[in-house]
């Protein structure tokens, strides 16, 4: 169980968070909302334990934790494999164990052959497959996702989400996923709340049915008119 | 003049040329001075060879590679030990910034001779030159380091739980290589430096001290071969341990990806 009561968060003298209440239940996933800069990303450090309320109290019963960050942050002087198995060491996996899991999990993410490649050899949407495997390697039963695959292109996107999709079924793992594409977190979460104005408010899921997702992006930041899909071939 | 950058080999060369030019030169002087003032460098390599064999050298150089190795490691390591600690805990940072300013400021001849005082001739005196003249630098480095680290990977050793030790060996100290490996490196060869000033100055036996000796007795083939044989120590461990220790550290940063390297070869 995830509770915030009554969580009011300051960043740089302004209030980033104003009474904020939440509660996530095991297995429970949730979706959150709102404009760029409106403080999601501090909510789910909240949640991690990455940052401390200002007032209010952050209670967080889950036994395992885990954040996917907006970028991969992986360590780029350990290679590929290291960047899974040293995590799984600190989880508490013994050194075999750790190494024999980092290695499944290269294989199932399809990078077992860049295992000793370095990261930044890597392309974005690797590194981001590498992230996802660790934290879904630690075996979470709360799982927290700041965008991860923002920066990745609409199919990478697709695929890693599947790929989030099929973990969260098997584990059942709760989850707390901020995304600005309602209709894939609508696919993905039970119900969804949108933050302005420093509170959390029940937002409506968008119906899940409408094939074409990526025509319901709410933009990051006001666009002139020009055709999104211009660059692809 | 090409446009690309020189080859490692062509440097090499330039270098090897740099050393002739300095050989040449040390010839010259030589012979302008005579053999009472100045060795050529074929008399200072028959004095080498005499040296190498004769008894007393493998005490001397081994006194001295003791002080080196105790003087230089115990620097490198409290300086390093003290700039990770004070990184982290700001009361202990404001404790040690005088020290750190009165030992940065004192002439390091005022250490020789407080420390000849207190600890009389010999190895301890030399080692506690070497540590307290290494060890600042060595902790200003590490300190500047530490707003290197990446606050976005602390943040992911804090998620995935990475224990103090876990987090010191894969994201700090990594982090901290480039500027500690310059640091090494100064410390390194100021070190042997130190600890051979402070045995001309105070010691009965090691480098320094057969230095002063040969001085003192006119024999300048022997106390060229001294010299030699301690800029050879400073090259030895520039060469032998710092450079591969970098680029074992700094491994990932030398390895391009497979496109851009390609491309840098065509």
């Amino acid at each position: 169980m995830l509770e915030f009561d009554r969580v009011v968060l300051e960043r740089g003298g302004q209030r980033v968070l104003d009474g904020v209440e939440l509660r996530i239940a095991p297995g429970e996933r949730v979706g959150l909302v709102g404009p760029s800069g409106t403080g999601k990303s501090s909510l789910l450090k909240l949640a991690a334990g990455l940052l401390a309320p200002a007032s209010g109290r952050v209670g967080n019963r889950f036994a395992r934790t885990c954040m996917a960050f907006q970028e991969p942050r992986l360590l780029p002087w350990r290679s590929v494999l290291d960047n899974l198995r040293i995590p799984l060491h600190a989880a508490g996996h013994d050194k075999a164990c750790a190494r024999r899991l980092a290695g499944q999990w290269l294989q199932r993410m399809g990078l077992a052959e860049r295992a000793d490649a370095w990261p930044r050899q890597l392309s974005g949407g690797m590194a981001q497959r590498v992230a996802l495997a660790r934290a879904f390697a630690t075996a979470p039963d709360l799982l927290l996702l700041d965008e991860p695959f923002a920066a990745l292109d609409p199919a990478l996107r697709r695929e890693l989400g599947a790929l989030c999709d099929a973990e969260l079924a098997r584990t059942g793992a709760a989850l707390l996923c901020v995304s600005h594409h309602p209709r894939e977190l609508a696919e993905r979460v039970d119900r969804c709340l949108r933050l302005e104005h420093g509170r959390l408010l029940p937002c409506a899921l968008p119906c899940p049915a409408i094939p074409d997702a990526d025509a319901a992006v709410i933009p990051l930041f006001p666009q002139p008119a020009a055709p999104r899909q211009a660059s692809t071939p | 003049m090409t446009r690309h950058p020189p080859s490692p080999r062509e440097l090499a060369l330039w270098s090897a040329l740099g050393v002739l030019a300095l050989g040449i030169g040390w010839q010259l002087v030589a012979m302008r001075l005579g053999p009472l003032l100045m060795a050529t460098p074929l008399q200072t390599l028959r004095a080498l060879a005499a040296l190498v064999g004769s008894a007393a050298f493998l005490h001397h150089a081994a006194a001295s590679l003791l002080r080196v190795a105790c003087g230089v490691g115990l620097g490198i390591a409290l300086g390093l030990l003290l700039g990770l600690l004070a990184g982290r805990h700001p009361r202990l940072r404001a404790v040690l910034e005088p020290l750190r300013w009165l030992l940065m400021s004192v002439p390091g001849v005022i250490v020789v001779v407080l420390a000849m005082l207190w600890f009389g001739m010999g190895t301890t005196m030399v080692v506690f030159i070497a540590v307290v003249l290494l060890a600042p630098g060595m902790y200003v480095n590490t300190l500047k380091g530490l707003l290197l680290v990446d606050p976005a990977l602390l943040e992911m050793a804090r998620v995935y739980r990475f224990g103090a030790w876990r987090r010191l060996r894969h994201v700090v100290l990594p982090a901290l290589a480039p500027p500690l490996c310059a640091a090494l490196l100064v410390a390194t060869c100021g070190g042997v430096r130190l600890v051979v000033m402070a045995e001309v100055l105070g010691a009965m036996d090691g480098a320094g001290f057969a230095l002063a000796n040969a001085r003192s007795t006119f024999d300048s083939g022997e106390l060229y071969a001294w010299v030699v044989l301690v800029l050879g120590l400073v090259a030895l461990l520039e060469l032998g341990l710092l450079r591969p220790l970098q680029r074992r550290l700094t491994r990932w940063q030398e390895d391009a990806p497979a496109m851009h390297r390609e491309a840098g070869d065509a």
